[in-house]
């Protein structure tokens, strides 16, 4: 079943049309990636997801019912973590989470219980009683996951819940988001490659206004990307040598990686590599290192804001 | 209705954490004392102060002196405070962004508003009625003739006003996003309601006449049945405030 559905969105700031026709939608329990340059309008998605932006179109339903700006039910199945996340710096984390979850309705024990339960789980338990004032921006955003989670979301949005924090922070974070999905789905927006590598099953690429790409993770490389063959010389007069002896047809492109190094990209990469190890036997050129590599998020990326 | 009593918990916390209630309290406590001293040892004071030879009768103080100096200060230095204090009441949390974390809780905006007068209102009526029962207490303690006319009325007038300061302050607020607003919007009426109060026709109809009109109450050279009129358009300004407030707020961008 789909939790989040998203169609035709489009959002226009005066002459500036953010977004355009964003279509996707989000199974139950994935870790989705929401991926997309600065500026590309990710914020301004699930803001107005969450109700807090004006749409000008299309449609968006989270656990089948529809959102609506203002006002909207919707937001009780929703944990939303901010990017900069602000608090009542004169509480503390502890009456913090009271004070959620009293405005959304939880019974008192359960408050207490789930607080604990949270705190023990973003490791905030031993910072219970300091003031939310004197909170390290890797703290806050520890926080703000557990104040999305007390009230049992069946989406939690983040966005970009790691831009702002050291790698160790990030590391904390991304390890909290794993361990949360068997109790809801997470929807999160970046623009680091490597932490939806890390941790989604599915992403989506935003770009100009529309959805790029979108899929699960294994399937948008396999689909979009292309193996690569990596090439070192010892010296550049080899490269040269070589790149006279290659046929021009072999790969769909070679690219120039440093002097000594090239990169060859093509579909059938496996014949390809058959082919120049052939060639370069018969004109006994031995490089240093072949490498085979794998399509990676940030080679698509790239294709795609290109 | 639970997410309106935690909001405002939260509300009264922050003043009692922020130190914004004891001084408040502090303030009201100051005013309400130094009312009635004033006025009993003003002439002492003046006496004390005059080059010998010189003289000077003033007459003997009353505990009307006293009210008058209580009504005067609450007036012109409270209501200010006041309007500083909680000029910042929605402002303060729409630049921060505390309030995102709350809202997409599914809170009702709504609450947002009434929790936040409640608040305001619960602090102005403590530190009011505070400054009130201080001059009171004082008042009967200097004096022993203590006969004062229509003292209740007139001082829930006052009362009422601030309430309706706050109202105002709360929807300028949610208007332009900014303390200013806050401030621009209580000038604005409170010019409004000195202008209208100043038109023979229109003069007895303005709320203006809660804070100007105390004196006359006391002296009872003014009739109760006349802050009727002004008592009952303030509160429909009020009511009018709090609901434009809440419709624009439902719709605002966060």
């Amino acid at each position: 079943m789909d939790i989040l559905k998203i169609k035709g969105l489009a959002k226009r700031f005066g002459s500036q049309e953010v977004l355009k026709d964003v279509c996707f939608s989000v199974p139950e329990h994935s870790i989705y990636g929401f991926i997309g340059q600065n500026g590309a309008g990710k914020t301004t998605t699930m803001k107005i997801i969450l109700g807090l932006l004006k749409r000008d179109e299309g449609s968006i339903e989270v656990c089948g019912e529809e959102a609506t700006y203002g006002q909207t039910r919707t937001n009780h199945s929703i944990g939303y973590l901010p990017d900069v996340p602000e608090y009542y710096s004169f509480m503390n984390p502890g009456e913090y989470l009271q004070l959620s979850g009293e405005i959304t309705g939880m019974d008192k024990q359960k408050i207490t219980a789930k607080s604990q339960d949270l705190l023990n789980l973003v490791g905030l338990d031993t910072s219970a009683k300091k003031r939310i004032g004197g909170f390290s921006r890797g703290m806050k955003q520890r926080l703000g996951i557990a104040q999305a989670l007390l009230n049992e979301p069946r989406l939690l949005i983040c966005d970009e819940p790691t831009s702002a924090l050291d790698p160790i922070g990030r590391k904390e974070i991304l390890d909290i988001l794993r361990t949360v999905r068997e109790r809801t789905t997470v929807l999160f927006s970046t623009h680091i490659l490597t932490d939806v590598e890390r941790i989604c099953d599915r992403a989506a690429i935003l770009h100009d206004g529309r959805i790029a790409v979108t899929g699960r993770m294994a399937e948008l490389k396999e689909e979009h990307g292309t193996d690569s063959l990596e090439i070192e010389f010892t010296e550049s007069p080899e490269r040269g040598e070589f790149q006279r002896i290659c046929p021009v047809n072999i790969a769909d492109k070679i690219e120039d990686i440093d002097p000594v190094t090239i990169c060859i990209h093509a579909d059938e990469i496996e014949k390809v590599q058959t082919e120049l190890f052939g060639i370069m036997y018969e004109h006994n050129l031995m490089p240093l290192g072949i490498r085979r590599k794998k399509p990676s998020l940030e080679n698509l990326f790239m294709e795609v804001v290109k | 209705m639970r997410s309106y009593i935690a909001f405002t918990k939260k509300e009264i916390l922050e003043y009692v954490r922020t130190f914004k209630m004891m001084i408040l309290v502090i303030v009201f406590l100051i005013l309400g004392f130094m009312s009635p001293v004033t006025a009993k040892y003003t002439p002492e004071i003046i006496d004390k102060f005059m080059p010998q030879g010189m003289n000077i009768t003033l007459p003997e103080p009353t505990i009307l002196d006293s009210w008058t100096q209580f009504f005067k200060n609450i007036t012109q230095l409270a209501l200010i405070v006041i309007v500083i204090m909680f000029s910042g009441l929605i402002a303060n949390e729409l630049s921060r962004g505390t309030l995102v974390n709350m809202l997409t809780k599914g809170m009702p905006r709504r609450t947002v508003i009434l929790a936040k007068f409640t608040s305001a209102g619960l602090i102005w009526t403590i530190c009011y009625w505070l400054a009130f029962a201080v001059t009171l207490f004082y008042s009967e303690l200097f004096w022993d003739d203590t006969k004062v006319l229509n003292l209740g009325i007139a001082a829930l007038c006052v009362w009422f006003f601030g309430l309706l300061l706050i109202g105002t302050l709360l929807l300028g607020g949610v208007l332009f996003n900014n303390y200013y607003g806050s401030l621009l919007l209580a000038g604005v009426l409170v010019v409004a309601m000195l202008i209208i109060s100043m038109l023979h026709s229109a003069a007895k109809y303005s709320p203006y006449k809660l804070v100007s009109f105390n004196m006359e109450l006391l002296e009872g050279t003014a009739e109760v049945s006349e802050v009727y009129a002004p008592l009952g358009i303030a509160a429909g300004i009020l009511v009018i405030f709090m609901v434009a407030g809440i419709a624009v707020f439902d719709k605002k961008k966060i």
